[in-house]
């Protein structure tokens, strides 16, 4: 009978714990969409590398939702331990009440450990290292100017921001919200852990995912702001860059930004000294582990936590979608300022610059700069610009770590 | 549960006036828009000016190495090649080899089961040469 007693017990306990009576009706939503998710991301390969961790991450959490806990600290009677079989020697003990409670220290879950590289800003940094060691600045230093639309596709960041204020958002997560129109995945994440982490969840997925959809939202923009002629602007060859500019980019662009606007500093600090990496030569290894091993590690960790702050409850709201459609918002902007920059430069040089290049000044590299060149070859299939829009493409992701400086610097 | 580990939820709504929200969305705004562009115009200066210091050293540089060594002066280039002088004087003609070429790459392009005709081969106003495109096509391959 004990035996029989034992076993039911026991069933019952694992039913308590289950997610069958531990679950709402938030988390199966919450599980229903990551299974989009991965399925997007598995099937239609929308930026798989970051998308699939994330909607696995998501899962997680709403599967098992202690996964993300923190530690804690729990206080016990006498009594209380000993129905728990819990030992209270060696452990500290406070008195409240004239009762005295002993400490039992619970730890955190797996993603909950995990996610303090996010939380702490650690994480996105080191994603900037990676990026450093894979990017060309050549095309840049060969056309200084495009840095103008690296500035210009920021624009819709800070219209974006007054959007969000009207909305009934803090100013503080106004901020957030509007870098999303950086298109720049590390950059939302580091300034949203720092102006309003609570918003993390939907930001860093509404980000990601108008960066995976780069390809669909901004051709449109891009016609319809440009004409024919404009579009068909065959651009100069870029002159041959050095490799002791190249060497000195990454030194003078850190001095520079460092001193006029230290909150930008880690997040530019560490894309230049990726890129110092790579120019300089001298460090071959260490290049190649930045760039493969350890960015590989950072985008596993960095997408299963971010994944894993989308728990039912904190993510089905209708703050939500007013983030996803003010990102939107922000993305459009940024590519039509970009664009309009370009008519501007288009008409200021007599015609040699071909506006498209514009709208890469958005960050979402390469993918941006390939749209330039995909929309370019429509109208004349001789006409490469790829080479072109990459310079507004990393000037843009110059251009949001500033302005992710700037608003950590105002709103902050 | 663990949200308050993630952070607590913050005054969201409704605390400021709508003259408070416009005052901070303008000075975002204004403030955004100014210091960024400051600072990539500066950058755009800077690296007008460390290119140019930069590419005049290295001029200078490379005379300073030729008059110290003078070599010997390369035999003359091969003369360039004088455009193709058509039997009919038409610059834009295509030579009839050159078609077969074109027409062999497109019927392997259709993997030959399509019947393909090719109506006009013109050339094209291209500013590079068949080598400068492919070197550019080996170098945006990555992308």
């Amino acid at each position: 009978m004990e035996i029989i007693n034992g076993f039911l017990d026991a069933v019952k306990g694992i039913y308590e714990s289950s997610g069958l009576v531990n679950l709402n009706w938030q988390n199966y939503a919450m599980i229903a969409i990551s299974c989009v998710l991965l399925y997007l991301a598995i099937k239609k390969q929308y930026e798989p590398l970051l998308l699939l961790p994330i909607a696995f991450g998501m899962l997680l959490v709403n599967l098992y939702p202690d996964i993300m806990s923190p530690p804690n600290v729990e206080l016990l009677t006498q009594q209380q331990a000993d129905a728990a079989g819990f030992n209270t020697a060696g452990h500290a003990a406070q008195v409240i009440n004239g009762v005295t409670y002993y400490e039992n220290p619970t730890y955190g879950g797996l993603l909950y450990y995990l996610y303090q590289g996010v939380k702490l800003g650690i994480y996105p940094p080191l994603i900037f290292l990676g990026i450093g060691c894979m990017t060309d600045f050549g095309p840049l230093i060969a056309n200084p100017k495009s840095l103008i639309l690296g500035a210009a596709a920021q624009i819709g960041i800070f219209v974006t921001f007054t959007g969000a204020i009207f909305l009934g958002f803090a100013e503080n997560e106004a901020g957030a919200i509007g870098i999303i129109g950086g298109a720049d995945g590390p950059t939302a994440i580091y300034v949203t852990t720092k102006l309003a982490p609570h918003l993390l969840g939907s930001i860093a997925i509404a980000a990601y995912s108008y960066m995976a959809l780069v390809p669909i939202i901004q051709p449109p923009i891009m016609k319809l702001l440009t004409t024919k002629k404009e579009r068909s602007v065959v651009m100069e060859q870029l002159r041959p860059v050095s490799k002791l500019e190249k060497i000195l980019f990454p030194i003078i662009v850190v001095i520079i930004i460092a001193i006029f606007l230290p909150d930008a500093a880690p997040l530019v600090g560490m894309l230049m000294l990726g890129n110092l990496f790579k120019e300089s030569g001298v460090v071959d290894r260490i290049a190649k582990a930045a760039q493969n091993e350890l960015m590989n590690i950072i985008t596993i960790f960095l997408g299963v936590t971010v994944g894993a702050t989308a728990s039912g409850t904190n993510f089905l709201k209708l703050d939500t979608i007013k983030i996803i459609v003010l990102g939107l918002i922000a993305f459009c902007m940024g590519t039509a300022f970009g664009v309009l920059f370009g008519k501007i430069m288009y008409k200021l040089t007599g015609g040699k610059i071909n506006p498209l290049i514009g709208s890469a000044g958005v960050s979402a590299v390469p993918m941006a700069a390939r749209v330039s060149q995909k929309v370019g070859q429509q109208e004349n299939p001789g006409n490469f610009l790829l080479m072109h829009a990459m310079g507004p493409n990393v000037a843009g992701v110059i251009g949001s770590a500033v302005a992710a400086g700037v608003l950590l610097n105002v709103v902050g | 549960m663990y949200l308050s580990a993630v952070s607590p939820v913050m005054n969201a709504v409704g605390d400021m006036t709508l003259s408070e929200k416009g005052i901070s969305s303008a000075k975002v705004i204004l403030t955004g828009f100014v210091v960024v562009f400051a600072v990539l115009v500066l950058l755009i200066c800077i690296i007008k000016i460390y290119s140019a210091i930069v590419s005049r050293a290295q001029r200078s540089g490379v005379r300073v190495k030729k008059k110290k060594s003078p070599e010997k002066p390369l035999p003359a280039a091969a003369p360039a090649v004088a455009e193709e002088i058509t039997p009919d004087g038409d610059p834009d003609h295509v030579p009839e080899e050159v078609v077969a070429v074109i027409a062999a790459a497109v019927a392997v392009m259709y993997g030959g089961r399509e019947k393909v005709r090719i109506k006009s081969v013109k050339r094209s106003g291209a500013k590079r040469s068949a080598w400068a495109n492919a070197g550019v096509l080996e170098n945006t391959r990555p992308f």
